[in-house]
């Protein structure tokens, strides 16, 4: 699932909590730091402060930058707006992928806001993890990326997870985002994705390179495709790509290994249903190892000629196929530890 | 006589050692019926059952035109054109015949031993298919294999009686048939292939499979320039009979002629007509008008099939994939659009260790089985080799397809392993030429040629007209016509040659041969343990009845499923509603013999999300929704007592998540998890988890069990609050001996007119509070 590799994400950045404690506080404190205002003025107030997070919004393509301040007193009360506002910790020390894959997305959706009539209504703004903090420990938050939609003129939630937008279901692109913000603002945002220039370009290159290549190796190719080697090549790497759960890591997306922890080899996932990416590419590995060891018992010690010659080979691939099938049982019986048998190692 | 009696004495081994082999396949499938009883298995076996009870007390056209009004209340369910009739007629059938001959076999017998005895079957279908790929011994290996890998005994032990019980068999036994019929070239074995093919489709709706697969090879044939009229015959006849056959059951109807997953085989049906129709006018016309022809025939063809699919596809008369089967390929697409099919277990993507727990070595050789498939590479060889690649990926992104896999990796590790055998047992001394023994008669004399091997040699590199040429040499060579114009033969010339371009000798020194042989043997003795402990261990629990083992290591029997079903049976109203998770929709329709609101036919999401939000809401709102379905009584099952870990709070986020589907406003997924995101049920759950209907029916009454304080819930190991959960709208009916199944009764609307919860609230002696009079 995605939280997982969010959990990771967060990992590093509560871990990182204590170094940047000291410098957030004293830093990037805009214009939003609250006045002491007389009461009766709070609508002109309002209105002026709303002006003022319209012309933040319109210089940055419709996004707020906020920090802990900022946020405080941009969701006082009253507030005649709705906000949303994104949690991330986009800076490259936490290494938080899911972040980074979002933010162009929540973009996306925030420039397509500014170009509706009713801009004013709603706000879309970021919340650094480097930045707010405070805002941060304040909401429980746990995990980055985190969206919160806050509706107009209510105080703060407590509750976080009321208006929440599921990544784990939904995902990280722009088009359901802006889904779940119409469900609650009630106006349809329309993504326009920028159009990609350069993926054409590759694409228009790569097609009348492999035109051009056609025609320059038209022989040559034909003799590959229709060479049965190129195709038992291709078939045998399918095979032991898919027969050492390629596709469930295609599908769960695990961490591809895990640092050492209490000793523990971290290339190797717990429990029977689970698997990280090294560990597939280890099973492949030993597979192919033992199906060489089996064409070469078949197809290459015949053709040797020199007896003393032929029954090295002979060894060594039974030697090859007897370990490799150890080791292959000994990892099976990591994940399956009442597996009773075994073969070379206890 | 001594050149005589191996022969003999092989003649009497195979059959002795097939009927060994089918013995072997059926009591490794008895397991269950051993420790526990004669019964049938987990969920979709109890439909099937029941349907075919229905089918042998009412006849055939009763139970096609059967309509259960028992099922999916209050919509019902057409069950004759909604099943696959296949397993059921199947088992009537056999149970007619043995009451005709005066076997009174109970119809639960049959059922039950229906999937061993059909592996029985397909063990012997595998040794027919790998001894067309190879020899005899090969296909006695994969027999073996087959009748014994964990791969196809998870589907098949007694008592569970579903559908892949018998459509392995056909299956196997279908592309048995089709290979035979591309061998041949003959109509005879491309109608078997139809008609067994027809009764696949009727058997389970893996037929897709094959109707792509067939079609996949017969193209791929045509690709490599390996047409020829056997092809065009077998596949002709195949995919003629075989289509009109498959629209005869009801639940396939047109779907042959509309849908996407059938499309592979129609195109290619009328590419081979073209091509046999090219072939046909090439031998009237000069070759150059013949060229002109065909590059405008070719141009038309395309330009009319593009226009015609994209209009056809437009206009919706070809249907898009369905879900179920478009989420094969897209693998993103049932976690996001379907969450019902990506709720079931059977549907998750295969981890290595499933791989190596079905198969074991058997999943290592398979790969070399594939490499000397590429290394003959005749029609049939093609046929595996695409069968392989597909299986594969499937097997990969579906646990549940593990079953179409196991058949190929038993037949290609055969081959694999006999050919080991083979080379490190043959005794003679002369040199070996290849294994294939049709390629030994022409290969033989080709070593003795000397001036063959150059060209020979050039036809290792894989070109067509070096080997052409040694084709060609090696046909004069051997004084055979060299002017065939067969396709095979030339094929066939084609791997001798190559064969013969690298010199084979024997095995030489004796202990190589005995370190080889005693190795592999060991590795089959391996292999047979594996499978038992797997069996045993794993595939052999009925699911209905458990077993545990208490601390002394005396076993304990856990037999609350039966006790409850057993209890509505003979406690509720003959047409008492019942509603539950539709887990146990089949199980409760076979068992309790009561009406249900949904089952695991999962036909219908809304009705399922309606039960979804049944549980997941307040009582309030789930009270209205049990009046409107009128719903007598709820079931579930609750694993916390004694730690079964399958229980509906477990499966409570899959109902939240189906229910929110269809009802966003209603019920919200975020709401059940703490803010820390967590899944809780103790003191830290939310309180829209507490208020939930299937947490207090999980809970209620929980915390008595352990005297106030200290209760535990052992499949969460979570503590749990000393005051549990009160309910108003649900009364307490019954909850087993270890409280696996607890069913409530709804109550009736208050005889005061009062609400519900007020109403119980003034029973347990509370007053109600001024202020709430006030509101009213």
């Amino acid at each position: 699932m995605a939280v997982i590799s969010r959990t990771l994400c967060l990992t590093l950045l509560l871990a990182l909590v204590a170094l940047f404690s000291a410098s957030s506080s004293s830093s990037l404190s805009s214009s939003f730091v609250a006045h002491a205002q007389p009461q009766q003025d709070s609508e002109a107030l309002l209105q002026k402060k709303v002006s003022r997070l319209e012309a933040k919004a319109s210089k940055n393509k419709g996004i707020i930058q906020l920090d802990s301040l900022a946020f405080e007193d941009v969701m006082a009360k009253p507030r005649n707006y709705s906000m949303v506002v994104l949690f991330t910790a986009i800076s490259p020390e936490f290494n938080c992928v899911p972040c980074q894959n979002f933010d162009p997305e929540y973009k996306m959706v925030a420039a397509g806001w500014s170009k509706l009539a009713n801009k004013s209504q709603l706000f879309f703004s970021v919340l650094d993890f480097k930045a707010g903090q405070a805002i941060f420990q304040k909401f429980g938050m746990n995990s980055a990326p985190s969206v919160l939609y806050f509706p107009a003129s209510t105080s703060i939630s407590h509750d976080p997870s009321q208006d929440r937008y599921d990544f784990g279901k939904s995902g990280f692109q722009a088009e359901p985002f802006a889904e779940w913000l119409q469900s609650r603002s009630g106006v349809k945002v329309k993504v326009q994705r920028p159009f990609d220039f350069m993926g054409l370009a590759i694409k228009v290159l790569g097609t009348f390179t492999a035109v051009f290549a056609a025609a320059v190796f038209a022989k040559k190719g034909r003799k590959i495709f229709s060479s049965k080697y190129f195709w038992s090549t291709v078939s045998l790497i399918t095979i032991f790509v898919m027969i050492s759960g390629h596709m469930w890591n295609q599908i769960r997306q695990p961490p591809y290994s895990v640092p050492n922890r209490d000793g523990r080899s971290g290339f190797i996932a717990q429990g029977f249903q689970n698997q990280f990416g090294l560990e597939t590419q280890i099973v492949a590995v030993l597979y192919s190892l033992l199906t060489a060891a089996t064409i070469g018992l078949i197809a290459v010690v015949p053709r040797i000629e020199n007896p003393f010659g032929q029954r090295t080979a002979v060894w060594v691939c039974m030697g090859m196929f007897t370990f490799t099938f150890s080791v292959l049982i000994q990892i099976f019986r990591i994940k399956n530890p009442s597996y009773p048998f075994t073969l070379m190692f206890r | 006589m001594s050149t005589e009696s191996p022969s003999t004495i092989a003649k009497v081994l195979k059959p002795t050692i097939l009927i060994l082999i089918a013995i072997v396949a059926i009591s490794s499938r008895l397991f269950s019926i051993i420790r526990f009883e004669s019964v049938i298995h987990e969920f979709d076996p109890w439909f099937n059952y029941r349907t075919t009870q229905h089918l042998v007390k009412n006849g055939f056209y009763d139970f096609w035109n059967w309509f259960d009004e028992k099922s999916w209340y209050p919509l019902g369910r057409v069950v004759g054109g909604t099943v696959y009739p296949g397993i059921m007629v199947t088992s009537a059938l056999i149970h007619n015949v043995l009451h005709f001959f005066n076997f009174p076999v109970d119809i639960r017998n049959v059922c039950v031993f229906l999937a061993p005895m059909f592996s029985g079957l397909t063990a012997f279908s595998a040794y027919l298919l790998t001894k067309e790929l190879k020899d005899s011994s090969a296909g006695l290996l994969a027999a073996a294999f087959l009748g014994v890998a964990p791969g196809y005994i998870s589907r098949s032990v007694a008592g569970s009686y579903d559908n892949e019980g018998i459509a392995i068999f056909l299956l196997v036994f279908t592309f048995y048939l089709w290979i035979k019929a591309v061998k041949t070239g003959s109509a005879f074995f491309g109608l078997l292939t139809a008609l067994f093919y027809f009764y696949m489709v009727s058997a389970w709706g893996g037929y897709v499979f094959i109707t792509n697969l067939v079609p996949l090879h017969a193209f791929t044939l045509l690709l490599m320039g390996r047409f020829s009229n056997r092809l065009y015959v077998s596949y002709s006849t195949f995919y003629a009979v075989g289509t009109l056959l498959s629209m005869q059951i009801p639940f396939v109807g047109f779907q042959p002629t509309r849908t996407s997953e059938h499309m592979a085989a129609l195109g290619v049906f009328g590419l081979l007509q073209l091509y046999a129709f090219a072939e046909l006018i090439r031998g009237y016309i000069p070759p150059k008008q013949f060229q002109t022809l065909l590059k405008g025939g070719i141009a038309a063809v395309a330009i009319i099939a593009a226009v015609g699919l994209t209009i056809l596809s437009f206009s919706g008369v070809i249907a898009p994939f369905t879900g179920r089967f478009y989420s094969l390929y897209d693998t993103g697409y049932a976690k996001i659009h379907i969450p019902i099919i990506a709720s079931v277990s059977e549907h998750q993507p295969t981890a290595w260790t499933s791989f190596f727990f079905d198969l074991q070595m058997l999943i290592f050789l398979f790969p070399a089985g594939v490499y000397l498939c590429f290394k003959e590479l005749k029609d049939e060889h093609v046929f595996i080799i695409l069968y392989s690649v597909f299986a594969s990926y499937f097997a990969g992104v579906m646990v549940r397809l593990m079953l179409t896999l196991t058949p190929v990796v038993c037949v290609s590790a055969a081959i694999a392993y006999s050919t080991l055998l083979d080379t490190y047992l043959e005794t003679s001394k002369h040199v070996l030429a290849v294994t294939s023994p049709d390629a030994t008669a022409i290969a033989a004399p080709v070593d003795v040629t000397p001036e063959v091997k150059p060209a020979g040699n050039g036809a290792g590199t894989g070109s067509k007209k070096a080997a052409a040429k040694a084709a060609a040499a090696a046909a004069a060579a051997a004084k055979t016509p060299a002017k065939s114009a067969d396709t095979d033969a030339k094929a066939q010339a084609k791997a001798a040659a190559a064969a013969s371009g690298k010199k084979r000798y024997p095995i030489f020194n004796f202990d190589s041969r005995a370190l080889v042989v005693l190795q592999l043997t060991w590795f089959l003795f391996m292999f047979a343990w594996h499978c038992t402990y797997v069996t045993s261990g794993s595939y052999s629990s009925p699911s209905i009845v458990l077993a545990s083992r208490q601390q002394d290591g005396s076993q304990m029997i856990i037999d609350d499923f039966r006790e409850a079903y057993y209890w509505l049976r003979k406690n509720t109203k003959e047409d008492a509603k019942v509603m539950s998770w539709w887990d146990y929709g089949y199980q409760m329709a076979g068992m309790a013999n009561v009406t249900t609101l949904v089952d695991n036919n999962t036909w219908n999401n809304t009705h399922i999300a309606t039960v979804g939000k049944a549980m997941s809401t307040s009582e309030e709102v789930s009270y209205k929704v049990l009046r409107q379905h009128d719903v007598d009584y709820v079931l579930i099952l609750f694993g916390g007592v004694i730690g079964y870990s399958g229980d509906d709070i477990n499966k409570f986020l899959w109902m939240i998540r189906i229910a929110e589907g269809v009802y966003p406003n209603d019920v919200k997924e975020a709401n059940f998890f703490t803010p820390r995101g967590e899944y809780k049920v103790d003191h830290d759950a939310t309180k829209t988890m507490k208020e939930s209907l299937m947490y207090k029916m999980s809970y209620y009454r929980f915390a008595e069990l352990y005297g106030g304080g200290n209760a535990v819930d052992h499949v969460r190991s979570a503590r749990m609050p000393a005051e549990g959960p009160t309910l108003s709208v649900l009364e307490e009916a019954y909850t087993t001996e270890n409280w696996l199944v607890r069913i409530y009764k709804v109550k009736d609307l208050d005889i005061l007119g009062r609400d519900l919860k007020d109403s119980t609230a003034f029973d347990k002696g509370k007053v109600r509070k001024v202020s709430s009079l006030k509101r009213k």
